[in-house]
C-alpha cells in the first residue's frame, strides 16, 4: 500500500476530529492550531483532492449559506481506506520509534 | 455594540481567486475563503481580514501560476510539433500556402517602400514642416490657371510686411546652358539662380565652403558633388571660374551633397539670385513677369492659411495694377512643401511630380494582393479542416476547451505566416533593385522618416497570421466530439459555400487587376497614336538658343534646306512638348472693361505649318509676299476662334496687354486659322493659341527638321557637320520629336509596369489556391470517380464533372468585378483631358483570359484525377 504524506495524514487526522463538521475552514483552522503555522487554504486544497480521487476521503456538498456568500460547504468523510491507510502509517510511525523516544526526548 | 454591516472582500481579489483555484475547489472554495474572511472582519476589523484576504490570495497564486505554466509549455511543445508535422506531411499545401503568402507579403512590403518613398519626398529638410511654396492662381471668367511662380519682389515684401515669415527664398529656373571649365564642355539642365538666404532655409549641406556668404555676390555658383566631379575631377573647385554659354564667368563659391532623390528640387548649381538684378535691376523690380518660384520659412507654430487669407489684401496693396493689365483676378496660394510632390498641380513645376491617387492605388492593389494570399490560406485550411477533425475530437475529448483549440489554431497560422514573413523578406530584399529601376525610385526597406516601417512589418504579420487562420480556427474548434467519432464530419453546406464565396472574391480581384491593366495599356497606346493635328514622325529638334547659329540662324537654314534628305525647316521660339508663355489679349471690339483673354503664344516662321503638317482651316499661312506679316499677322487656332467668338476670324485684330504698366502692342491680324493641335500633353485641353511670324525678333530657339523617310542616318551626319561648322565650340544638340512626346507618359508607362507586374502576382497567388482547392476536392472524390468510372462514364464526362465546379465561379466572379472594374476605371481616366473609351471588348477578353487560367489550373488536376486507374481508387483504404 502507498503511503500518505505528513500533510495528508495531518488533514485525515483533522477530518476524523472534526466528524460532523469536517469542511475546510475548520481543517484550516486546526491545521493552523495544531502546527501554529500560518496555513494558507490553497495548500490544503491539493492534498484534499488527491486524498479524494485516491479513495481515501469522500466528500458531499452542504447546503449555501449566506455566511459564505451564498457558497456551499463541501463536507469530507474518512473512508475505511482512509483509516486504513491511517492505521498504516501509525504502524510505521511506531515501529520507527520503538526504543528511540528516549534518546529524541532528551535532546529536547 | 452597533453590529456593523461586514463589506464584502474586494472585488478584484474575489476575481483572481476565481481564476486561480484549481477547478476541484471550485464549488466550495471561494465560500471557505469568504467565511474566514467574514469571521476576521467580525473579530479584527474590516481593514485586517482585507489584508489577510489579499495575501492568502497572492500566497496561492504563485504555486497555481507555476503549475499552469508547467502545463501551458508541455502543450505548447505538443501544438508546436503538432503544427510542424502538418507542415511536413502536407508537403504540397504547405508549399503552396507559405509560397502564396510570402508572395502576397513580399509584394506588400515592396509596394508600401515604394508608398513610403513618396511620402517621404521633401521630408528631409529640418525646417521642412515649416516650408510653403508660393502658388499663383489667375482667374478669367472661368478659366484658372494656377502656376507654381510669383514675381521677383514678393518675397522681400513678404519679409518685411509679415513677421510671421520667418524668411523667403526665390529661384530661378534657368534653361538648358552651356557650361565650360577648361576643356569640357557640357549641355546642363537643372541650372538655378537662388537668393543667398537658400541654405538657411533648405537643408542642403555644404561640403566646402561658406553656407552664409557663397551666394552673397554677383555671378558666384554652388555646384553639386556631381558637377564638381563632372568639371573639375580631382581639382579642388572652390575659387575656379566656369563659363555659361561662352558669355558669363561665374566664380565657384562653394560645393554642395548630392541633392537627395526624394526631392521635387533637381538642380546641379546654384547661381546667385544677386546676377539677376546686376543683369536687369530694372526688370527685377517690376511686380511683372512671373518668372520665379517663392519659397517662404514661416515661423514655428504659425498657420499657413491664416497667412493665405492675407494675401487678398497684399495683392490689392502691390499689384493691382497689374490685375488690371490682366483683366482678370490673381490670388496667392500657399502649398506645404511636403505636399508638392503628389498633391500639386501647378504648372511650370521644377520636375514632373507624382499623384496621391497613384499612390491610393498602389496601397489598394497591395490590399487586394494580401487579400488573394490570406484567402488562399483559408480557403486550403477550411478544405482540409475534415482531416483534422479527428485530432480535435480528440484533443476535446481529453479535456481541450474551445480556447485552447483557437489559440492553436491561430499559432499554427501564425507559424505559417512567420515562415511566410521570412521568405516574403528575403524576396523583398532581392527584388528590390528591380522594383527600384522599374519605379525609377531608389527604394529602401527602411526609411528614417518612418521608423515604424519595419515594426509595422512584423504587426502586419501577426495580422495576417490571425486574418488567415480566423475562418479554419473557428471552424475547427466548433467540432463536436460526438459528431466527429460517429461518422465523418461533413464539410460541405454551409463551409462549402463560403469556400466558392472566397474564390469568387479573389477572382473578382484578379479580374478588375486585369482589366484594369488593360485600360492603362489602351491609354497609354491611345496617347502615343490619338492624331495630334501634326505628324509626329520624323522630325528632329536643334536647339540653338544662345549658340552662334542663331545669329546666322537664316544661311544655317538655308544650307540644311539644300540637303535631298532633308524636306523642310521650321524655325519657332517653343516646340510642341514644352509649355508656351501665356499672353492676354482683347480681341478687337471686346467691350470695354471685359477682361482679357489668356492665350497661348509661338512664334515661328513660314515654314512651321508644312514642316509639322499642321493643316489650315481658313486663310492663309505666312509668306515673304507679305512684308507687314513678320510684325503684325497671326494664325490662330480653332479653340482661340471658338473663344473669342468670332464668325469669320479673318482680317479680325487681337490686342495684347503687356506688363504692369499697361502699354498695349500694336494689334496684330489675323490671317489664318490653324486646325487644332496639341502642344501640350494629352493630359490637357487644347487651349487657346495664336503663332506669331516675328520669331526672328524673339527667339528663334529651335529648329524643327523635318527629313525624308530612310535616310535618317544621312541627314544626321549631314545636320551634325553643318552645325560645327557654323558653331565648332557648340556641341551638337537634337532630339526626335516623337522622343519627347513620349517623355510626357513616362509616369503612365511606370504606372504600367508597376500595375501588370502586381497584376501577375496576384493571378498568379489566386491560381496557386485555386491549384490547391482542385487537387484537395479530386483527392477527396477518388472514390466517387471511381464508382463513376466503373459504371461507364468517360474521361471527359469526369473532366467537366471537376471542371464545371470551378469555372461556374469564376464566371460569378466576373459578374462581381466588371462594374467595379468600371467605376474606378472611369475615374482615373478623368485625369486625362483625351481618353479612350472603355470597351465591353476589354471586360470579355479580362473574363475569358481569367477563365482561362482557372482551367489550366484546374485542368491538370482533373485529368489526373479522371485518368486514375478506378481499381487502384476503390481499393483504397
Amino acid at each position: 500500500m502507498k503511503l500518505i504524506s505528513r500533510t495528508e495524514e495531518l488533514i485525515l487526522l483533522a477530518v476524523l476530529r472534526l466528524q460532523e463538521d469536517a469542511y475546510c475552514v475548520p481543517i484550516f483552522d486546526y491545521l493552523n492550531g495544531v502546527t501554529g503555522k500560518k496555513w494558507t487554504l490553497g495548500t490544503i486544497y491539493g492534498p484534499l483532492y488527491r486524498l479524494e480521487q485516491n479513495g481515501y476521503l469522500e466528500s458531499f456538498l452542504g447546503n449555501p449559506s449566506t455566511e459564505r456568500g451564498g457558497k456551499s460547504k463541501r463536507f469530507y468523510k474518512v473512508t475505511p481506506k482512509g483509516l486504513q491507510a491511517l492505521q498504516e502509517i501509525r504502524r510505521l510511525q511506531d515501529l520507527s520509534w520503538d526504543g528511540l523516544s528516549g534518546l529524541v526526548v532528551d535532546e529536547t | 455594540m452597533m453590529k456593523q454591516p461586514i463589506k464584502r472582500p474586494p472585488r478584484i481579489a474575489t476575481w483572481m481567486l476565481k481564476s486561480i483555484l484549481p477547478f476541484h475547489a471550485a464549488s466550495h472554495g471561494p465560500g471557505d475563503y469568504e467565511e474566514i474572511y467574514r469571521r476576521m472582519a467580525r473579530q479584527e476589523g474590516t481593514f485586517k481580514a482585507q489584508c489577510w484576504y489579499g495575501s492568502q490570495v497572492c500566497r496561492s497564486t504563485l504555486p497555481f501560476l507555476v503549475n499552469s505554466i508547467y502545463w501551458r509549455v508541455v502543450m505548447f511543445k505538443n501544438y508546436l510539433k503538432i503544427a510542424v508535422r502538418n507542415i511536413v506531411k502536407h508537403k504540397a499545401y504547405s508549399f503552396i500556402n507559405i509560397i502564396g503568402l510570402a508572395l502576397g507579403m513580399a509584394s506588400c512590403i515592396l509596394i508600401f517602400s515604394y508608398v513610403l518613398y513618396e511620402l517621404s519626398f521633401d521630408r528631409y529638410h529640418e525646417n521642412a514642416d515649416r516650408i510653403y511654396r508660393l502658388g499663383l492662381r489667375g482667374r478669367q471668367g472661368e478659366k484658372v490657371i494656377s502656376i507654381a511662380l510669383s514675381n521677383a519682389p514678393t518675397a522681400p515684401a513678404l519679409i518685411e510686411e509679415y513677421p510671421e515669415v520667418e524668411n523667403a527664398v526665390r529661384f530661378y529656373s534657368a534653361p538648358k546652358t552651356l557650361v565650360e571649365y577648361g576643356d569640357k564642355r557640357f549641355y546642363d539642365e537643372g541650372i538655378l539662380y537662388a537668393d543667398k538666404t537658400v541654405f538657411d532655409v533648405f537643408s542642403w549641406p555644404m561640403l566646402k565652403g561658406n553656407p552664409n556668404t557663397a551666394l552673397t555676390t554677383a555671378y558666384s555658383v554652388v555646384i553639386t558633388a556631381e558637377m564638381a566631379e563632372k568639371y573639375f575631377g580631382d581639382e579642388d573647385p572652390m575659387n575656379k571660374t566656369i563659363r555659361f554659354n561662352d558669355q558669363e564667368d561665374y566664380t565657384v563659391m562653394g560645393v554642395i551633397d548630392h541633392i537627395p532623390l526624394n526631392s521635387h528640387f533637381r538642380f546641379t548649381m546654384l547661381c546667385s539670385f544677386e546676377t539677376m538684378y546686376a543683369q536687369n535691376r530694372e526688370h527685377m523690380e517690376g511686380w511683372v513677369p512671373f518668372n520665379y518660384a517663392t519659397y517662404i520659412l514661416l515661423r514655428e507654430g504659425q498657420d499657413y492659411k491664416a497667412l493665405e487669407d492675407k494675401f487678398p489684401a497684399f495683392i490689392e496693396k502691390h499689384m493691382a495694377s497689374v490685375q488690371q493689365a490682366l483683366g482678370g483676378a490673381l490670388e496667392y496660394l500657399l502649398q506645404p512643401m511636403t505636399q508638392i510632390h503628389l498633391h500639386s498641380t501647378l504648372e511650370y513645376d521644377f520636375s514632373d511630380h507624382s499623384d496621391i491617387t497613384y499612390i491610393y492605388l498602389f496601397i489598394a492593389i497591395a490590399v487586394f494582393i494580401l487579400l488573394i494570399a490570406c484567402i488562399n490560406f483559408m480557403n486550403l485550411a477550411t478544405a482540409r479542416s475534415s482531416k483534422r477533425a479527428q485530432e480535435i475530437g480528440l484533443r476535446k475529448t481529453f479535456g481541450s476547451n474551445r480556447g485552447k483549440l483557437l489559440s492553436q489554431f491561430f499559432g499554427e497560422t501564425m507559424l505559417y505566416s512567420l515562415f511566410a514573413f521570412l521568405l516574403a523578406m528575403t524576396i523583398a530584399y532581392f527584388t528590390l533593385p528591380v522594383f527600384s529601376s522599374i519605379s525609377g525610385r531608389s527604394l529602401s526597406l527602411h526609411y528614417s522618416e518612418f521608423p515604424w516601417f519595419l515594426p509595422g512589418l512584423i504587426l502586419l504579420t501577426v495580422f495576417v497570421g490571425l486574418a488567415a487562420g480566423s475562418y479554419p480556427a473557428l471552424l475547427l474548434s466548433s467540432f463536436q466530439p460526438a459528431r466527429i467519432f460517429k461518422g465523418r464530419i461533413k464539410t460541405g453546406g454551409w463551409g462549402l459555400r463560403f469556400r466558392n464565396g472566397l474564390v469568387v472574391f479573389q477572382f473578382a480581384i484578379s479580374i478588375f487587376l486585369i482589366i484594369g491593366t488593360g485600360t492603362i495599356v489602351d491609354q497609354l497606346h491611345y496617347m502615343k497614336n490619338k492624331r495630334l493635328g501634326f505628324d509626329r514622325e520624323h522630325v528632329i529638334v536643334l536647339r540653338i538658343r544662345r549658340s552662334r547659329i542663331q545669329e546666322s540662324v537664316q544661311t544655317f537654314k538655308t544650307d540644311l534646306e539644300r540637303f535631298h534628305g532633308i524636306a523642310s525647316v521650321a524655325v519657332t521660339n517653343h516646340v510642341p512638348v514644352e509649355l508656351t508663355s501665356t499672353d492676354a489679349c482683347v480681341p478687337d471690339g471686346y467691350p470695354e472693361g471685359q477682361s482679357s483673354i489668356l492665350i497661348r503664344s509661338m512664334a515661328a516662321d513660314e515654314d512651321l505649318i508644312p514642316t509639322l503638317k499642321l493643316e489650315l482651316a481658313a486663310g492663309r499661312n505666312f509668306s515673304e509676299e507679305f512684308t507687314t506679316d513678320e510684325d503684325d499677322a497671326v494664325i490662330i487656332n480653332e479653340t482661340a476662334v471658338e473663344r473669342f467668338g468670332w464668325d469669320d476670324p479673318i482680317g479680325e485684330s487681337l490686342h495684347f496687354r503687356v506688363g504692369s504698366g499697361l502699354d498695349e502692342r500694336d494689334p496684330k491680324t489675323v490671317i489664318g486659322v490653324v486646325k487644332d493641335f496639341h502642344i501640350q500633353s494629352l493630359h490637357r485641353p487644347i487651349e487657346p493659341l495664336y503663332i506669331s511670324n516675328n520669331v526672328h525678333q524673339l527667339a528663334p530657339n529651335y529648329l524643327l527638321v523635318r527629313i525624308k523617310v530612310g535616310s535618317i542616318p544621312s541627314t544626321l551626319a549631314f545636320l551634325k557637320e553643318t552645325w560645327q561648322r557654323t558653331d565648332p565650340d557648340r556641341p551638337f544638340d537634337y532630339s526626335f520629336l516623337d522622343d519627347q512626346l513620349d517623355n510626357l507618359y513616362r509616369a503612365e508607362v511606370k504606372l504600367r509596369t508597376i500595375f501588370s507586374y502586381f497584376t501577375g502576382f496576384a493571378i498568379f497567388i489566386a491560381c496557386l489556391g485555386l491549384f490547391g482547392l482542385a487537387s484537395f476536392t479530386a483527392e477527396q472524390r477518388t472514390k466517387e470517380i471511381g464508382i463513376r468510372k466503373v459504371l461507364g462514364s468517360s474521361i471527359v464526362g469526369i473532366l467537366f464533372l471537376l471542371i464545371k465546379e470551378f469555372t461556374k465561379w469564376v464566371v460569378v466572379a466576373n459578374i462581381v468585378a466588371w462594374p467595379l472594374a468600371y467605376f474606378a476605371l472611369h475615374r482615373w481616366l478623368q485625369h486625362f483631358a483625351y481618353r479612350t473609351d472603355m470597351s465591353l471588348y476589354m471586360f470579355l477578353l479580362s473574363g475569358i483570359l481569367a477563365l482561362l487560367i482557372a482551367l489550366i489550373t484546374v485542368g491538370y488536376q482533373a485529368v489526373k484525377a479522371a485518368r486514375a486507374n478506378p481499381v487502384m481508387s476503390l481499393r483504397y483504404e
